[in-house]
């Protein structure tokens, strides 16, 4: 079939793409490094030479993360948006980054935590991406307006500020310094080593939206259809938020909420490959996500030397007029 | 086919009762009845979406209220009045999730889910559509391709709730046409709820109607005037 053809073309351009990007995105920071350096830090990393221990303590992660987090918001949004047949919807924008948010403000300004670790973060974040995952599930029951959902989200957002507020009023100066960068949203703060957890998840979470395809296939038609069609909705409800919950807690987690890519990525892709086959729009979302973030990101270090832009301006600036547009054209 | 015995169906309280119905493959069934009388309640205690209250109703000798979630979609197919938007899936891929009981995992479509999916979009007449989106049809068109999906299931028994609610006359008649040649080509046992009577009269239908007295009984031929005294004047 011809379209099957075409979608197997852009696959493979967005995959070629990738490495250029990350080659991009780790040639955009102040000090030319080169390739050799790159690899030399990865494979033979000698721990005197400065420009090695640049590219394996800053660019690479960096680079690293830059990939996984617009691979894996933009899966959580894909998935988002299939679950509540809403274009409109995204980890940001329902209120599940707010989830983790709080949790890890809750760890960060009074201490109490299950871990004091990476780990312990980690579990925070998912746990409280998952718990709001399921109240947005609760509210959407409720709620047939598509419209409606985002202002449930968004009014779960002002909820969990507020109370952010009230403990950032009880939190000593310290705490409050280190929940304030996290909040900003950065891609700097992952180490070489904290890698290696956040790839596993992302991973984990990459094969288990591949393999619910074809369930998130048959929700599109509505959840009557899909139940007629024999697929059991509850268990891919909670199957969806669970694996959002990987895939964005993890990346809430270690880089702060980055805003809109979720939304807008997958919306992208929609537009790009027109079909609702999910192995092609979860691959496509992930590979294109990366491809954004990086590219981002990179705009972001070659702007570095004369003024630092938070990642979540940028990615606002590009996800906040594609909800509008998208608002435009559903009501019009 | 559906065979049903002192059937009592309802949410809480019996609110329809059939008494003995043998619904044979090869016939299409308009079901007929006052607005609220309990028409797609019925309809949706056949296709096991709402449990009865007593009784016994079999979908191909199979008692419904034991037939688990994952096996209806192989007994019998639904089709509703009105069709989701969907932006950017083709009528082919629409009618290929009809298929999606019989594929693995992934979904992959086999010849012989192709070749069902091919023959469904040719039985309802809308073939030279199979390419175009579905948010581009008209409301005859994805109707059409509603009634297609639910044939490509390849279920004997197709349960339609008004699937002519939004559509015109001309689109109507179409729709029963194209049901009644299914159920008679296809040896399918077809039910559809209606209200369009005087279609239904001319298409030489059988028709189950919703009495006054709640309950639904089987007629093999009608006049318009006799429906109106069995199931509207009060």
């Amino acid at each position: 079939m011809l379209t099957e053809r075409k979608h197997t073309l852009i696959l493979i351009i967005l995959l070629v793409s990738l490495p250029v990007f990350a080659l991009l995105h780790l040639n955009s920071g102040q000090i030319d490094l080169g390739i050799g350096t790159m690899i030399d830090s990865m494979f033979s990393f000698n721990n005197e030479n400065m420009n090695e221990v640049i590219a394996r303590e800053i660019r690479i992660p960096r680079m690293l993360t830059a990939l996984l987090v617009g691979g894996s918001l933009s899966i959580g949004g894909l998935l988002m948006q299939t679950l509540f047949r809403n274009p409109l919807a995204g980890p940001y924008v329902l209120g599940i980054n707010s989830g983790s948010s709080l949790f890890v403000a809750f760890t960060i300004m009074t201490g109490v935590t299950f871990f004091q670790s990476d780990l312990g973060m980690i579990i925070n974040a998912l746990i409280g991406a998952f718990l709001f995952g399921l109240l947005i599930l609760f509210f959407a029951g409720m709620v047939r307006n598509q419209i409606s959902l985002l202002l449930v989200g968004i009014m779960l957002g002002s909820f969990t500020s507020a109370f952010i507020s009230i403990l950032e009023t009880m939190s000593h100066a310290e705490e409050l310094k280190v929940y304030m960068l996290w909040s900003l949203g950065s891609l700097q703060k992952v180490e070489f080593h904290q890698l290696g957890i956040i790839s596993l998840i992302v991973f984990l979470g990459l094969i288990g939206a591949l393999l619910i395809s074809k369930q998130l296939n048959l929700l599109v038609l509505g959840e009557r259809e899909a139940k007629s069609l024999g697929l059991n909705i509850k268990r891919i409800r909670y199957l969806i938020i669970g694996i959002t919950a990987l895939l964005t807690g993890v990346i809430t987690a270690f880089c702060g909420p980055i805003a809109f890519v979720g939304l807008a990525v997958p919306n992208m892709v929609r537009i790009l490959f027109k079909t609702q086959h999910h192995i092609v729009l979860i691959t496509a979302s992930f590979l294109l996500g990366a491809i954004f973030v990086m590219s981002v990101d990179a705009i972001l270090q070659l702007l570095e030397s004369w003024m630092v832009i938070p990642i979540n301006a940028i990615t606002s600036i590009i996800g906040a007029p594609i909800v509008v547009i998208i608002v435009f054209r559903r009501l019009r | 086919m559906i065979e049903i015995d002192k059937l009592h169906i309802g949410y809480h309280s019996t609110i329809l009762e059939v008494n003995r119905l043998d619904l044979k493959n090869g016939q299409l069934y308009i079901l007929i009845g006052r607005n609220g009388s309990g028409k797609s309640t019925f309809l949706k205690s056949l296709g096991g979406e709402i449990p009865y209250l007593s009784g016994s109703a079999r979908i191909e000798k199979k008692e419904i209220s034991t037939i688990s979630q994952s096996e209806i979609p192989f007994l019998l197919s639904t089709v509703r009045s009105s069709f989701n938007h969907i932006d950017y899936m083709s009528v082919y891929n629409y009618v290929a999730m009809g298929r999606s009981p019989y594929t693995n995992a992934f979904g992959k479509l086999r010849e012989e889910d192709k070749s069902a999916i091919e023959k469904a979009i040719t039985s309802v007449g809308i073939i030279h559509l199979k390419d175009r989106f579905t948010s581009e049809l008209s409301d005859g068109e994805r109707q059409l391709a509603s009634i297609a999906k639910a044939i490509a299931q390849g279920t004997n028994v197709i349960l339609l709730d008004e699937p002519t609610a939004y559509l015109d006359y001309l689109n109507r008649m179409n729709i029963l046409n194209v049901l009644k040649n299914i159920a008679q080509d296809q040896n399918k046992c077809i039910v559809m709820s209606s209200h369009d009577i005087d279609i239904a009269i001319e298409s030489n239908c059988e028709f189950l109607v919703v009495t006054k007295n709640q309950k639904i009984e089987l007629f093999k031929e009608l006049s318009k005037e006799g429906i109106l005294e069995l199931a509207f004047t009060s």
